[in-house]
C-alpha cells in the first residue's frame, strides 16, 4: 500500500460525509455546554475529532464550514471561520505527528491548538471589536490590562488567552477520551493515508 | 423538526433577486465602508440595509440578531470609552466614571461596523433558501462533493438536535445529575456527548456507503434540477455593485498614493 501524505486533498467519501457530522457535533457540544451552564465553548470539539481521523484539510474545511453555517444564525461568527480552520489544521498536524497518542502529549497539544487560536483570533477582535471577545472573564482582564497603561494588542491577546486556553484543555481531553475509546475499524474508516489496492 | 436557518418563505422583490446577486451585494456592502474608512458611508450603507430588509419584510427577524451583539456592543462602549489608549478630552462623566471623546469615536466606529456586517448578511441569509444559495455557489464553480457537504449539514444539525433530547432523556432516567456544582455539571458533559459522536459516526458510515451507490464518486459533468431565471434586473445590480466596489478601492489606492 503507497501512502498518502497528510496535506493531500485527495478526500474519500467517509470524510466527505464526516464533515457535516463534526459540524453537528460542534453544534450539539455548544448547546450542551450551554444547557448545563458550563463556563466554557467546547464547540469545537466536532473540528478537533474529524482533525484527528481524517487530517488536517479535513479539519480545515470543517472549521470554517462550521462558523460559515453558525453564521446563519449569528453572522459575526462568520469572521472567525479563519480561526476555526486553523484550529482544525493545527490538531490534524499534530494527531498525525502523534501528539495526541498519550494525555500528557494531549496536553501539550492542547496549549498549542491555543496557541494558534490566540494568534489568529487576536488581529480579529481588534479589527472588529477594538480587541474585546464579548466573555466576561475575559473583558475584565482586557479592561484591567488597558486601564494599566498596556497597548490594546496586549490587552487583547490577554483577553484571549484567558478565554482560550482553559476552552482548548477541556476540548481536547474529551476528545483525547473519544479518539481512545473508538473502535478501530470506525477509525479506519476514514483514514486517508493508504490507498487501497485494486484487483481490476 | 426546527431548522437551523431563519430563511423564510416570501414573494418579494428582495427573495425573487438570484443568491449570487444578494451574496455579491452583501460583500459590497461590508467592504465599501471598510474601504472608505468614513462613519457617513457606514450610516448611508445601515440605512439602504434597513431599506432592503424592509422591502423584504424581514426587518423585524434582523432584531435577535442585533440583540445577540448588543452585549458585546455595550462592552465596547464602555471598556473604549472608559480606558482607550490616548483618551484625553472628557466627554461627559458619571459620578466618578469619565467617558473620553477619542474612545468614544473609536467605539461609535466599531458598533455602526458590526450592525451594518449583521445586517447586510441577514439581507443573504433571511431571504434566500440555504439549498438555492448552495446550487448557485455550485453553478459558479464550487466543486458539487464540496456543495452536497454544504447543503447536508443543513439536515443533519436538525436531525442530531432532536436526538440530543432523546440522549439527555435517556441519561437523566438512569439517574444522571444535570444541575448542581460545576464539577457536576462537567461530570454531566461527557455521558452527553459521547452516544451523539458514537451515533454520528456510525450514520457516517452508513451515509458514505448509501452515497457510493448512487454514483457520488463518478466522474463526468453533473446536471442540475431547475433551470437557473436569469433576468437582466440582477446583471444590472451586480453591475452596479462591481462599479461601487471598484470605486471604493481606487478611492483606497488614491489615499495610499498621495
Amino acid at each position: 500500500m503507497k501512502k498518502n501524505g497528510m496535506w493531500s486533498l485527495k478526500i474519500n467519501t467517509a470524510s466527505l460525509v464526516l464533515i457535516p457530522a463534526a459540524v453537528g457535533i460542534n453544534y450539539l457540544g455548544k448547546l450542551f455546554a450551554s444547557a448545563l451552564k458550563l463556563p466554557l465553548w467546547l464547540d469545537s470539539i466536532g473540528t478537533m475529532l474529524s482533525a484527528l481521523l481524517a487530517g488536517p484539510v479535513v479539519g480545515a474545511v470543517c472549521g470554517a464550514l462550521n462558523n460559515i453555517i453558525y453564521g446563519f444564525q449569528d453572522p459575526i461568527s462568520f469572521v472567525y471561520a479563519v480561526t476555526s480552520a486553523g484550529i482544525g489544521v493545527a490538531a490534524g498536524v499534530l494527531g498525525y505527528k502523534g501528539w495526541f497518542g498519550s494525555l500528557g502529549r494531549a496536553i501539550v497539544s492542547s496549549l498549542i491548538i491555543g496557541a494558534v487560536a490566540v494568534v489568529i483570533s487576536t488581529p480579529l477582535n481588534v479589527i472588529f471589536w477594538g480587541g474585546q471577545t464579548g466573555n466576561i472573564w475575559g473583558d475584565a482582564v482586557y479592561a484591567a490590562a488597558a486601564a494599566g497603561g498596556m497597548p490594546m494588542f496586549i490587552s487583547s491577546l490577554l483577553d484571549e488567552v484567558v478565554v482560550d486556553f482553559p476552552d482548548k484543555l477541556v476540548t481536547v481531553l474529551i476528545v483525547f477520551g473519544i479518539y481512545k475509546a473508538l473502535p478501530k475499524r470506525l477509525a479506519l474508516l476514514f483514514s486517508n493515508s493508504e490507498t487501497v489496492e485494486k484487483l481490476d | 423538526m426546527k431548522s437551523i436557518t431563519l430563511y423564510s418563505e416570501k414573494n418579494t422583490p428582495i427573495h425573487l433577486l438570484q443568491p449570487m446577486t444578494k451574496a455579491l451585494y452583501t460583500m459590497v456592502a461590508i467592504l465599501s465602508p471598510l474601504l472608505f474608512g468614513s462613519w457617513r458611508i457606514s450610516l448611508a450603507v445601515i440605512l439602504l440595509n434597513v431599506l432592503a430588509l424592509s422591502a423584504g419584510q424581514v426587518l423585524r427577524k434582523t432584531a435577535p440578531l442585533v440583540g445577540l451583539s448588543l452585549v458585546i456592543l455595550i462592552s465596547v462602549v464602555i471598556i473604549q470609552g472608559m480606558f482607550r489608549q490616548g483618551n484625553s478630552e472628557s466627554l461627559f462623566s458619571l459620578g466618578v466614571i469619565t467617558f473620553y471623546r477619542e474612545g468614544m469615536r473609536y467605539a461609535v466606529g466599531i458598533v455602526l461596523n458590526v450592525i451594518n456586517i449583521i445586517l447586510s448578511f441577514s439581507i443573504l441569509i433571511l431571504t434566500t433558501k440555504p439549498s438555492d444559495l448552495v446550487e448557485a455557489f455550485v453553478r459558479a464553480g464550487l466543486p458539487p462533493k464540496l456543495g452536497y457537504v454544504l447543503g447536508s449539514v443543513f439536515q443533519i444539525v436538525p436531525q442530531m438536535s432532536e436526538s440530543m433530547k432523546a440522549i439527555t432523556d435517556a441519561q437523566r432516567s438512569r439517574g444522571m445529575e444535570t444541575e448542581g456544582k460545576l464539577l457536576t455539571r462537567v461530570k454531566a458533559f461527557f455521558p452527553l456527548i459521547s452516544p451523539v459522536v458514537m451515533n454520528s459516526l456510525i450514520t457516517t458510515k452508513e451515509r458514505a456507503i448509501a452515497l457510493e451507490v448512487r454514483g457520488f464518486s463518478a466522474t463526468g459533468s453533473r446536471t442540475f434540477l431547475s433551470e437557473p431565471k436569469r433576468r437582466s434586473l440582477d446583471k444590472i445590480i451586480k453591475i452596479a455593485l462591481l462599479v461601487v466596489l471598484a470605486g471604493a478601492v481606487a478611492w483606497r489606492m488614491r489615499l495610499w498614493l498621495i
